[in-house]
């Protein structure tokens, strides 16, 4: 699917059975107690939508990166 | 909707049966209704307890049925639903009437413009009548909102509510409020996740009152660092910790749940869910695709009975269901459990969703509520689905007046499903125009009569459009919106024709569609240039429009009658018709209807004609008042435009070509004929200015053929480049006087009165001009003898030459002679003047009225009332309004 990737870092072990709620998110476990979400949204109003639905279960969030950044055009 | 939800939205959730007394929180909550607190703010994410906490202190505060209490409450459960700033003040005024604040409840969506000044200006004259009362407005869930206009709209009544009423605010995320202004100001109060979670006493007297768990300190400590006092957490573990057999069991759950890394809800979630029956668990699972729970559309969605017995037993059981009315028939689920039940049922049965969502929406659709029908269709992905119940829902949501949601209904649906349906193709069209696309809504219309085409070829086809109302009428139907767009086209012929066509095609009970195609006929006609049947046809129109119980759009219509009774000569008739629809539309009080402020625009109009000037600037200054937020649309231009012809009779010509750019930049082109160009007013004030170069710059680009037949749309025009050619004594003004006799001719055979007295007025100067004054007078008093109104006309004559008025000695007496001037500026014996608005409110200051009632009956809102008086108080250096009443009688202004 094209689009845009995310990585979602969210407090405690988020249950796998969460990814289809999540917009299909691939769901990791850290060592730390932590749970990274790998998903793919259309664009920036999809990744809204996904932050308000870990805001509206209440998930602590700790940290959000696009994967697809394009290099950055140092001078 | 079904009523039944839609009562519970307006009413705090019912108190649980059983509830943890937080004094701490109560305290922090009665920060509300101290004096001087604007805003209280409960920000935390899902489950901390906010309604709970709200709900609780708002029933200490004001206990239900006790009349006595010093507060009120008003209170709103927001929903996704809600995302439209209209519908959030529909529920608001509803709850603050509930509450006993005296607010008119809105009909269907209502104009924010216009309910929210009303909605002001009621608060304020109740709090001041009862100064001692608090009214507390709680809108529960805030975050459901997203949308800017209904954030303006609050932020609006947080800025205009008089301070006896206080907002209440639930929500998961700060909204795009100035809190940090009202922070600042001490005008915040706040509740946040850190004061709303369980300390571990909290926790120990949540566990053993509310769900019968007898734990030790240390477990007790345990579980509530793990939840760090997380309100639903404390709740679900509590549920687990019920059914455990014995003291060590829970011992064990304690630590394994302490151990454990899972995120709370889930280890919580998972551990209620497990001990569930597995027919409760699939209840929970299957039923969590719905908003609203109740026993017969439960088992519906699942296909088991017993699903009232089911919903009693959860709620007793604490299991996260919370009751909607006080007799317990709907419920719905907690939002962070629903959240979890869908969660899981997506993961576990992702085929089963769709399913589900389409017997709800049979359910409702059954029950007659479309509204939920089409949502539930909606999820389940069923366009087709949700475009068959809209069409057959059309007509009740339209007569309900619901125009967002059918704008939203529309936008909604896939291509493909509207250009399967004529309905629908007509539906949308409409929503095009309102969009302002003409185009796109041609493109529709076209659609429309191309499927009927083929469904008389195709019966099998046919059956596929349900039998409505609105298919019914649809050839008359499409032939009105034909002749909406000509009309916007400046398509005179086709307006005619289209709606000849409408008129043709509807049935003698089509009161909407011969409304309309009367409507556009009559102003074709005048547009035409005959303004006698334009009338004939168009007072049919305001009759069918009253026959259909549309009181909107035949205000809207008076101005429309008003104007070519103008055109017709008939200044008085105007008058009446304005000054009757002013007071049907203000006899209720406020909110008045939008066109409010257009009848006193056209009052204006009037008043300035006869040269009074006072009484002009008095309207308009009353309608400014109303339009800031009231206008329509179409009509925002008009105010502009009459206030330039008033600064230019004061001679203030600057201002009144920079208000008739204003007006440019409003004017909407193809709602009304356009027979008064903007641009052509523009140059008559460059001429009244001495502009001689800039009017001549207008008259070389302005496309009108002097040499072809004379028309009603291009007379404005003329008569103004009639006047360029004798102010710059050209050589063609000889031509003039034979081209007037040709447009005075053709404007008395459509019955044009005012028309035949500016052309002979124009004829007048032209003759005077050539330097045969004999003529002049002739032409001038035979204009004179000949208008049905002449009394009527001041300014017409007074903005020309001096040398004309004086050609009639009965003419100049009139306009020379003797006339009422109030309280002349240099006689007030003030450095600066009161202006004639300011006397005005001066006079009825000096009155028994309050306030709110001064303002109600001069049409502005109280905070205008207030600026006037205070503008009054500093001309006259007063500081009260007794020293003011006193001070004008000393200067003789009383």
């Amino acid at each position: 699917m094209p689009g845009e990737r995310y990585e979602v870092r969210v407090a405690g072990h988020l249950d796998p059975c969460w990814s289809a709620w999540l917009g299909d998110a691939a769901v990791g476990h850290d060592a730390d107690g932590t749970t990274t979400l790998r998903v793919t949204v259309a664009d920036q109003a999809g990744l809204h939508g996904l932050l308000g639905r870990l805001r509206d279960l209440g998930v602590p969030l700790l940290a959000l990166q696009a994967l697809d950044l394009p290099p950055r055009d140092d001078p | 909707m079904p009523t039944t939800v839609l009562a519970t939205k307006l009413i705090a959730p019912s108190p649980r049966r059983r509830l943890v007394a937080r004094p701490r929180l109560l305290r922090l909550l009665d920060a509300t209704i101290e004096p001087g607190h604007r805003l209280t703010l409960v920000s935390a994410p899902a489950g901390f307890g906010k309604t709970t906490a709200v709900s609780e202190w708002c029933a200490r505060l004001a206990p239900a049925g006790d009349e006595a209490a010093p507060a009120s409450v008003a209170w709103v459960s927001m929903d996704e639903g809600d995302n439209q700033a209209g519908r959030l003040l529909a529920y608001v005024l509803a709850a603050l009437a509930r509450a006993g604040l005296p607010v008119d409840p809105a009909e269907g969506d209502p104009d924010v413009a216009a309910v929210l000044p009303a909605l002001v200006n009621d608060a304020a004259q109740a709090c001041a009548t009862d100064p001692e009362h608090a009214w507390v407005l709680v809108l529960d869930d805030y975050h459901a909102v997203t949308d800017p206009g209904t954030h303006e709209a609050v932020a609006f009544l947080l800025e205009h509510l008089p301070p006896q009423v206080h907002l209440l605010l639930t929500t998961r995320a700060d909204p795009p409020l100035p809190l940090a202004r009202l922070r600042s100001r001490g005008q915040l109060a706040e509740v946040r996740a850190a004061d709303l979670r369980f300390s571990p006493d909290e926790a120990q007297q949540f566990l053993s009152d509310v769900m019968d768990v007898d734990l030790d300190a240390a477990a007790v400590t345990a579980l509530d660092r793990r939840t760090e006092g997380w309100a639903a957490g404390l709740q679900l573990a509590g549920l687990s910790l019920r059914d455990l057999a014995d003291a060590s069991a829970q011992e064990a759950f304690v630590a394994d749940f302490a151990g454990s890394n899972r995120f709370v809800l889930d280890y919580l979630a998972d551990e209620v869910l497990a001990r569930q029956p597995p027919e409760v668990r699939a209840f929970l699972l299957r039923t969590s695709v719905l908003q609203a729970l109740t026993g017969d559309l439960c088992d519906a969605v699942t296909g088991q009975a017993g699903g009232a017995a089911t919903l009693e037993q959860l709620e007793r059981g604490n299991v996260f269901v919370v009751p909607l009315d006080p007799a317990r028939s709907w419920y719905r689920y907690h939002h962070l459990f629903a959240d979890v039940l869908r969660g899981r049922l997506l993961a576990e049965h992702p085929d089963e969703v769709p399913r589900l969502h389409l017997r709800a929406s049979d359910w409702y659709d059954a029950h007659g509520h479309v509204e939920e029908a089409v949502r539930h269709a909606q999820d389940a992905g069923d366009h087709e689905r949700a475009g068959r119940l809209m069409e057959a829902g059309l007509g009740d949501v339209r007569r309900a007046r619901r125009d967002d949601l059918l704008l939203a209904w529309l936008g909604s649906l896939p291509d493909a499903v509207v250009r399967h349906s004529p309905v629908l193709s007509v539906a949308a069209a409409w929503a095009q125009m309102m969009h302002g696309d003409l185009d796109a809504a041609e493109a529709l219309l076209d659609v429309a009569d191309a499927l009927l085409r083929a469904g008389r070829a195709d019966p099998a086809l046919r059956a596929t459009w349900p039998d409505t109302e609105d298919l019914r009428t649809i050839g008359g139907a499409i032939e009105l919106y034909r002749a909406s767009v000509a009309q916007a086209r400046g398509d005179v012929d086709g307006t005619l024709r289209h709606a000849r066509a409408a008129l043709d095609a509807a049935g003698p009970e089509d009161h909407f569609i011969r409304g309309g195609g009367a409507g556009y006929l009559g102003l074709g006609l005048w547009a035409a240039g005959d303004v006698r049947q334009g009338l004939e046809t168009f007072g049919l129109a305001v009759e069918s429009l009253h026959a259909a119980g549309n009181l909107v759009d035949e205000l809207d219509a008076t101005i429309e009658l008003a104007d070519m009774w103008l055109s017709a000569g008939r200044p008085g008739r105007a008058r009446a018709l304005y000054d009757d629809a002013l007071r049907s539309a203000t006899s209720g009080g406020p909110p008045y209807p939008r066109a409010t402020a257009d009848l006193h625009v056209g009052l204006a109009g009037l008043d300035l004609e006869a040269d009074d000037l006072a009484a002009a600037e008095a309207h308009l200054e009353a309608a400014r008042v109303l339009a800031e937020r009231a206008a329509i649309t179409e009509n925002k231009w008009r105010w502009y435009a009459v206030s330039a012809r008033l600064r230019s009779a004061v001679g203030d010509h600057v201002a009144a070509l920079d208000l008739l750019d204003e007006a440019r930049a409003r004017y909407r082109p193809g709602f009304y004929p356009d027979l008064r160009p903007l641009l052509s007013q523009k140059a008559r004030v460059q001429l009244a200015a001495g502009d001689l170069a800039a009017a001549e710059a207008w008259a070389v680009t302005a496309a009108v053929d002097t040499a072809a037949e004379p028309t009603y749309l291009h007379e404005h025009a003329e008569l103004t480049l009639a006047r360029v050619a004798l102010a710059r004594r050209a050589d063609d003004r000889a031509q003039w006087p034979s081209r007037l006799a040709l447009l005075e001719a053709a404007a008395a055979e459509g019955g044009r009165a005012d028309s035949v007295l500016e052309i002979r007025v124009v004829r007048a100067l032209a003759e005077l001009a050539l330097g045969t004054p004999d003529d002049a007078r002739g032409t001038l008093t035979l204009a004179l003898a000949e208008a049905p109104e002449p009394d009527a006309y001041a300014r017409l004559f007074l903005d020309e030459d001096p040398a004309l008025v004086a050609l009639v000695p009965a003419l100049a007496a009139r306009l020379h002679g003797e006339r009422p001037t109030s309280a002349p500026a240099l006689l007030q014996g003030l450095p600066d003047p009161l202006s004639e608005r300011e006397l005005d409110v001066l006079r009825r200051l000096a009155g028994e009225q309050t306030g709110p009632e001064l303002a109600r009956e001069l049409y502005i809102s109280l905070n205008t009332l207030r600026t006037h008086t205070k503008r009054i108080f500093t001309k006259l250096d007063v500081s009260t309004r007794a020293a003011a009443v006193r001070r004008g009688r000393e200067l003789g202004l009383l």
